[in-house]
This record gives structure tokens, C-alpha cells and sequence, in this order.
């Protein structure tokens, strides 16, 4: 019986390509999957604490000292809710506190205090949640304040 | 002058050498992105709050996570654990605390200055801390990052929607 295959000359002697091609997509699908191109967390750039009432040390001459705005934040013993204050703004949620906040930056602007100038100070209640300032913190960054800080407890 | 040709098909196989171009490109790709086994010093069990507002901090380098959480010996204090970003040293320690000699110490603005110094101007601080920690908690962790002069100090937060107050 004449067998066809036997005698069929085998041109293509590379290495065989098949083992290797597996390896390489298992390590490509591993990369993949740990690669993570957003991070889940982002972050909220803050200033830190004014310590003490009226600040510290002596102030450079010739420095126009900045325009303080304060945000009270007040929390029930619950924790469920809070409520900011600052002038005759009291509210408890965001996007009103943030609408209320940037009325009062425009207001503030054109009595000449120019944006650089005023200084938004949180003060939190000792039992306001993280997560309660982290809302108001927002809120002042949405009405475009620049230089946000927060004070110690009242 | 010979030309570099590709080689010709003798039976008809799939030309392989495209493919494994094309994803050895993809894998380096992918090995630069990934930042497998690499601690930036987080502690995944605390439930960070969430924001919108957030920015992304492009360099992580000389950055210090303080993970800040509540202790039941300290209950006017929290715990910070945190991890040198270079020597990968990992510490756990008390705002004040007392020495041997019984005098008052302050483990964490000792550790934050010498860290600040060993690192360099460009030293940051992120700070996570879980979302219902009451600000008494909170707040001589920032006094101390004040006091041991770090500047750039981060909050920690979420991608997603704000959190809503209960009315």
C-alpha cells in the first residue's frame, strides 16, 4: 500500500509556535485584568487646619490678610444628618449649599474681594460625620472657592 | 541588493509572527500600566466616602496613606496605621502616647516629620478615614500633619455619587 503522507517533505522547520502563543496570551490576559487605567479612588486636595482663634505668629508686613468665610456644620447626636451655616445661609444639602455658597462668592466679588482673597474655613461640630464634610467640602468646591480649609471643633 | 522578504507558506499555515508582535506589544503595554503588587500602604476595610469633585493624583511617589480608625483604648483618639513609601516600612501608632520616662510623646508628628524630611518638599499626605468617623477623630490627625509641616494633604474619597442626607 503506497502511503501518500510518508513521503511529503516538511519545508516549514520552525519551532513550533503553538505552546508559546498560549503562554503569551495567558500572561496578556493576566496583565489586563490587573491593569487598571482609572483608579477607583480620586482625592480632595485640602488646606489644613487654622490652629487656634486669630491665627499664629506674627503676620508678614504689607500682606493683606484673607476675607474668612465660615461654614458652621452642625450634626444630632444621631449622626443621621447634618446642617451648614454660614451667614444667613442654612441649608442641608448639597447642591443648595453649593448654589447659596456661590451667590455669596459673587456678592463678595463685587465688593472687591477678589477670589484669591477669601478664605472658606469648615468648622465642623466634634460629631459630624466624615462623610457630612466631605459634602460640604464639595459644596465649596462647586461654588468655585479656591482656598478651602478646615478649623478645629467648635 | 537582497531584500528581506517574508517567508513563503510551504502548507498552507497561518502566519503566526503578526500575532505575536501585536501581543508582545500589548503585554508590555499592559506590564507598564498595571501596578501589580505594589502598596501604596491603603487599607481596603475602611469605607472611604464618596465624591464627585475629586481630582486624580497623577504622581504617587513620595506619598504617605494614613489609614485613620477608631480604637477601643483610645476612644478620644484614633489609630493611624501608615507605610513608608520607599523603605516600605508599615507602622501603627497614636497621636500621644507616653514614654518609659513618663513623659508625653507624639509618635505621629515625629514619624510624619522625619518621613516629610526624609522625603523631600514634594512629600503628600492621603488621608483615609471611614466615612461615619466623627470629626473628633479626625481632627488631631490634621493638626498633626499641620504641625509636622506636610502641606499637600489629600482626602481619600470615592468615584461616585454623593452621599444624601437622611430629611
Amino acid at each position: 500500500m503506497k502511503l501518500e503522507k510518508s513521503k511529503k517533505v516538511h519545508y516549514d522547520s520552525g519551532p513550533n509556535m503553538t505552546p508559546m502563543v498560549d503562554i503569551v496570551m495567558v500572561i496578556l490576559i493576566f496583565f489586563m485584568l490587573g491593569a487598571s487605567f482609572v483608579g477607583v479612588e480620586h482625592f480632595l486636595r485640602t488646606n489644613l487646619p487654622a490652629i487656634g482663634k486669630g491665627g499664629e505668629g506674627p503676620r508678614d508686613t504689607g500682606v493683606v490678610p484673607d476675607e474668612p468665610l465660615e461654614i458652621i456644620v452642625d450634626s444630632p447626636i444621631s449622626g443621621d444628618r447634618w446642617l451648614a451655616k454660614a451667614g444667613a445661609i442654612s441649608v442641608a444639602d448639597r447642591t443648595s449649599l453649593a448654589n447659596q455658597l456661590r451667590q455669596l462668592r459673587t456678592a463678595m466679588n463685587s465688593s472687591g474681594i477678589t477670589d484669591d482673597r477669601i478664605q472658606v474655613v469648615i468648622n465642623p461640630g466634634k460629631n459630624v460625620k466624615y462623610k457630612y464634610l466631605v459634602e460640604v467640602y464639595q459644596a465649596a468646591l462647586q461654588a468655585e472657592f479656591s482656598k478651602i480649609a478646615f478649623s478645629t471643633a467648635h | 541588493m537582497r531584500r528581506h522578504q517574508m517567508p513563503d507558506m510551504k502548507e498552507g499555515n497561518v502566519n503566526v509572527t503578526p500575532l505575536i508582535d501585536i501581543v508582545m506589544c500589548l503585554i508590555i503595554f499592559f506590564m507598564l500600566v498595571a501596578r501589580i503588587g505594589v502598596d501604596t500602604g491603603a487599607d481596603a476595610s475602611i469605607r472611604i466616602p464618596s465624591s464627585v469633585m475629586g481630582i486624580d493624583i497623577k504622581d504617587l511617589g513620595n506619598t504617605v496613606t494614613l489609614n485613620i480608625s477608631e480604637t477601643a483604648a483610645h476612644k478620644d483618639e484614633p489609630e493611624v496605621s501608615l507605610l513608608h513609601p520607599k523603605t516600605g516600612q508599615k507602622v501603627t501608632v497614636g497621636i500621644t502616647d507616653t514614654a518609659p520616662s513618663g513623659e508625653l510623646v507624639r509618635p505621629l508628628e515625629d514619624l510624619l516629620t522625619a518621613w516629610r524630611k526624609n522625603l523631600g518638599p514634594e512629600c503628600k499626605v492621603i488621608i483615609r478615614a471611614d466615612q461615619d468617623l466623627n470629626y473628633r477623630l479626625l481632627e488631631p490627625v490634621l493638626i498633626t500633619c499641620a504641625k509636622a509641616k506636610v502641606k499637600d494633604v489629600n482626602f481619600a474619597t470615592r468615584r461616585g455619587e454623593a452621599v444624601v442626607a437622611q430629611q
